[in-house]
């Protein structure tokens, strides 16, 4: 008999029981919005604040519309004209699509909506072969600085959170930013193949996409992106390396635009509620995703700051035109 | 050795408790539902239902899971046989030969060779799984951007296994196909080409979208527009409804090279089923002892393709299980089940876990044997569709077409691309040019560029890198005898032809 | 495609063949138009513009190609086809587009199609096709957007289930 983890069979029922309605729920019926194919990283965000909102009793009932295309640009286009004022829905949304944005030209932007909250986000990794000459992250700023063109890196689709840490890495330790040689993938399995043929210098991704390849001794983590060490990892963050690199690919959730003070604090509310739940927790826990909740003013600021940073990188590695 | 059959034994017990055969049973049928719809991929299919699965217990959800993928992947082929609509873009191959032969009235047939080969497919890749995945996992990696581009370049001279008799009439599909893969967001530089602006267009073509519009939709209008010159009748059952002893013998070479296309290819991190669909059919084409039955419903057509896509799926779980690397969208979404199960694939999962691995094994191998027990039994009902009377059949099938397309994607630019490519595949057929190669070169032209363009970044723009690798210049040199052979074997026939 | 055969008396030169190959050419010319307005940023290789250049180069040879076989008479010949159906089917997808477009939802918009499809392929009686359609679709729609959670778009009629 194979047998599964008994904390498992635990998070089986709880969900189990989160999918029945709760004694105290209240009025609110949420639509959310996943601005992607169903599957994906804001399609699973949306469905797991489905389960979290009803089970904190947060919402009678949340339904997850899936709106794909050209990383968000098309959700969030309907999501801003056709739910306007609406106080009972929400989209998630993420990094990638303050990029995707810029990139398309999109009509719509993220001034637009509503800022809600940040929910989660991940640490990123630059990563190398094992029998890679390069051992620290001052080793891989060498080989940039001295050739920038043989130095490259695999990574996720072009313009997103990979390709905007390569070039800030390129720029953090005085290299031309323009000149970097990344190589897009699409999907984290593809551009690992690459990187553990051999075929490129570097990768960069999602920390938790290589902690197995990591931990097996195949890859060499050599820095994370976060502020501070990670308890526990015996990976150095970039900053300890004297690299000035910090980012993360977040995730949050926003609510349309032109919506009372008054829903929008009903829906910050809720947001908050089931962030403190123990249904989200569980769910965090198990996906492997990072804590970042952000309300309020402070997440409408770090928004904003970090739509300038980004087109900013996107304009000095071409991909915008400014 | 020993241990690991001990361990596939053990998982075979636990998958086999009548609790755990139910929902099998369950997951296969579910996943069929959905599956038929086309444009509903494996994928998406899994991606739907995972929920259903999260209200039973681990080991039975997971069961349950493996007979949904099942299930989904089984769904595409049964309508790309009985109304000429792939489902998702590994079952095309099967639409060529087996919408014919349905037609024919050996839809029975059809059917059957495409569950029986799938199940021995599956069942030769499970077995691979099990035994070479750390091996094969080696040299999967070893492959790079120029080795996927070289084999790209064997998969378009095989293609021309599907352009019928006209070179210039084939090519020119083809490269309508190539011009629609260029639409959308350039993957490497992030610019928007040929979409005029219109934000839906900006992630391309939709490969189902393109296969049911030229298929299914173009041939409703095909047939509708020549009902005067023939009522066109459809005998469901001509001759046996199971396969004859002649099928059997002529389904189980292809079944097993089918297999063998299919499984390393899955394997390759960007290896995809279509590929070894492709190659399957056209080697079939080539060594078939009926080529005049070709393009008129040849069940060799059918069953290899069928197989090769089967154990595609088995060998997109090797990169999976040993390094944690979801190779396509399916792949992902099993990814996203697998975690859900306290399962996490990667580097240490066979040595950590061998209970999970080998119950998932074994649970895949109950699925697929489920799936055949479901569909035998079902085929006599699914061919007798085709005896609903011709308005109310093509009027069915286009709502079923237009259906998957509404639930996937439910966008007015995207339906009226699917109405176009209908269009499209109505004047292709008036015309006489051949529909599948618009749907192959769709599918390959963007792979193909990509890998040749990361592969001349990695080099600095040089193109030697493509002949210096083994891999590659392995590859290269089989497309160019894939590529001159046929020149070479006609003028060898023409020689003996008059030697008779 | 160099079957000069003189003893063949030359066919009729095919239209429809020189409306393809001109089709083949325009949409050669607007992919290395839109090709000339891409930026090659990458910075390393081949840029975005060098597939669609490539692609149009085909398609000009191919419109060639095709233009050469028209002239020659030498497209495999044709039935005459019945445009009224084809219209009807296709008011009957523009039906479907269009009220899904509009809000109109699910099982309106597959009646149209299905009741104006079995209309094309020779069916007259309207009204029993309409019941057909209605109840099938309202099935279809229940057990695919309620039993199976698969979202479909809803109108009037599904919000009164």
């Amino acid at each position: 008999m194979f047998q599964f983890p008994t904390r498992l069979v635990g998070a089986a029922v709880a969900l189990t029981l989160a999918a029945a309605t709760p004694i105290f729920a209240q009025q609110l019926e949420l639509k959310l919005m996943a601005p992607a194919a169903p599957g994906g990283g804001w399609d699973q965000t949306a469905r797991s604040m489905q389960q979290a909102l009803v089970a904190a009793g947060v919402a009678r009932s949340v339904q997850v519309t899936n709106v794909p295309g050209a990383g968000g640009s098309i959700g969030i286009a309907q999501f801003v004209n056709g739910a306007k004022g609406d106080g009972n829905q929400l989209m998630v949304n993420g990094f990638v699509m303050v990029g995707a944005l810029a990139m398309n030209k999109s009509p719509v932007t993220l001034e637009q909506v509503t800022p809600i909250a940040r929910l989660t986000e991940e640490i990123q990794v630059i990563v190398v072969p094992a029998n890679s000459p390069i051992k620290t992250a001052q080793d891989l700023a060498a080989a940039v600085k001295a050739d920038i063109a043989k130095v490259t890196f695999a990574g996720g689709s072009a313009g997103g959170v990979d390709h905007v840490m390569a070039a800030l890495f390129a720029g953090a330790v005085g290299a031309d930013a323009k000149k970097i040689n990344y190589i897009p993938f699409s999907g984290g399995g593809e551009s690992l193949a690459a990187i553990l043929g051999g075929k490129v210098t570097a990768g960069i991704s999602g920390l938790s996409e290589y902690e197995g390849q990591i931990k097996s001794g195949k890859l060499r983590a050599i820095g994370v992106t976060s502020e501070k060490r990670i308890p526990g990892s015996d990976i150095p963050t970039f900053k300890e390396q004297g690299i000035d690199l910090v980012i993360a690919n977040w995730r949050s959730v926003v609510a349309p635009p032109g919506i009372t003070p008054e829903q929008r604090k009903t829906l910050s509310d809720a947001v908050e509620k089931m962030v403190k739940s123990d249904a989200w927790k569980e769910i965090l826990k198990q996906k492997g995703w990072e804590d970042a909740y952000l309300g309020g003013d402070a997440f409408a600021d770090f928004l904003k700051k970090e739509t300038v940073r980004v087109t900013d990188v996107l304009k000095s590695v071409g991909l915008v035109k400014s | 050795m020993m241990d690991t059959f001990a361990a596939l034994a053990h998982g075979m017990a636990v998958a086999v408790e009548p609790m755990n055969l139910l929902y099998a049973l369950i997951g296969v049928f579910l996943g069929t539902a959905v599956g038929v719809l086309p444009g509903i991929g494996p994928a998406l299919t899994v991606a739907l239902l995972l929920p259903v699965t999260y209200k039973l217990d681990p080991g039975g959800s997971l069961i349950m899971f493996a007979g949904i993928y099942y299930g989904g992947m089984y769904g595409g082929s049964t309508t790309a046989i009985l109304i000429n609509t792939p489902g998702e873009s590994a079952s095309m191959a099967t639409a060529l030969e087996g919408n014919k032969m349905a037609k024919a009235g050996r839809g029975g047939p059809a059917l059957a060779t495409s569950a029986i080969g799938s199940f021995v497919a599956g069942t030769i890749a499970t077995i691979g799984l099990a035994f070479l995945a750390p091996w094969l996992v080696d040299f999967a990696v070893r492959f790079g951007p120029e080795d996927y581009f070289a084999l790209m370049c064997v998969a378009f001279v095989t293609v021309s296994a599907t352009f019928g008799d006209s070179p210039i009439r084939g090519l020119t599909s083809l490269f309508i196909g190539l011009t629609l893969g260029l639409i959308g967001i350039d993957k490497l530089t992030g610019q928007a080409r040929l979409a005029f602006g219109v934000p839906e267009l900006l992630d391309g073509v939709e490969v189902t979208t393109l296969a049911v519009g030229l298929f299914a939709v173009g041939e409703a209008l095909y047939v509708a527009s020549r009902r005067h010159h023939t009522e066109e009748k459809l005998e469901p059952v001509r001759g046996s409804l199971w396969m004859t002893k002649e099928d059997w013998k002529r389904s189980w070479k292809p079944w097993l090279r089918g297999t063998m296309f299919g499984f390393p290819i899955g394997a390759l991190p960007a290896g995809g089923a279509e590929i070894p669909t492709f190659l399957s059919y056209s080697a079939e084409k080539r060594l078939t002892k009926h080529p005049e039955e070709f393009g008129k419903g040849a069940i060799e057509g059918v069953a290899g393709p069928e197989a090769a896509n089967n154990a595609s799926a088995a060998g997109t779980l090797v990169p999976l299980l040993t390094l944690g690397l979801p190779t396509s969208a399916t792949a992902a979404m099993m990814l996203a089940g697998f975690q859900q199960y306290g399962l996490n694939p990667g580097p240490l999962l066979f040595a950590e876990r061998p209970d999970l691995v080998w119950g998932l094994i074994a649970s895949l191998f109950i699925a697929n044997a489920m799936l055949l027990v479901l569909n035998l039994p079902l085929v006599g009902l699914w061919v007798r569709l085709l005896a609903i009377p011709q308005p109310w059949l093509y009027a069915g099938i286009l709502v079923f077409a237009t259906m998957g397309t509404i639930a996937a994607k439910p966008s007015v630019v995207e339906l009226s691309m699917l109405a176009g490519f209908g269009v499209l595949g109505f004047l292709m057929r008036r015309f006489d040019f051949p529909i599948a190669p618009v749907v192959v070169g769709l599918i390959l032209g963007p792979i193909a560029e990509s890998q040749l363009r990361r592969a001349l970044a990695i080099s600095l723009g040089d193109p030697m890198t493509l002949v210096q690798s083994p891999i590659s210049a392995t590859l290269l040199g089989i497309a160019l005898v894939a590529l001159l052979a046929p020149f070479v074997l006609k003028g060898m026939g023409r020689f003996k032809a008059s030697e008779d | 495609m160099t079957s000069g055969d003189p003893v063949q008396p030359p066919r009729r030169v095919d239209r429809a063949g020189i409306v393809i190959a001109v089709l083949l050419a325009v949409i050669a010319v607007v992919l290395v138009w839109d090709a000339r307005g891409l930026q090659s940023t990458a910075m390393y290789g081949m840029g975005p513009e060098a597939m669609p250049v490539l692609v149009a180069s085909g398609l000009a040879l191919l419109a060639v190609g095709n233009f050469v076989d028209a002239l020659r008479g030498n497209l495999p010949a044709r039935e005459s086809a019945d445009p009224v159906p084809v219209v009807l089917i296709l008011i009957g997808l523009a039906l479907l587009i269009g009220v899904i477009g509009f809000g109109g939802g699910f099982i309106l918009a597959t009646s149209a199609l299905f009741v104006t499809t079995s209309a094309a392929f020779g069916r007259r009686a309207i009204l029993v096709d309409c019941a057909i359609a209605l109840v099938m679709s309202t099935l279809i729609y229940l057990a695919f957007d309620r039993l199976l959670t698969l979202s479909l778009p809803s109108g009037p009629l599904e919000r009164l289930l």
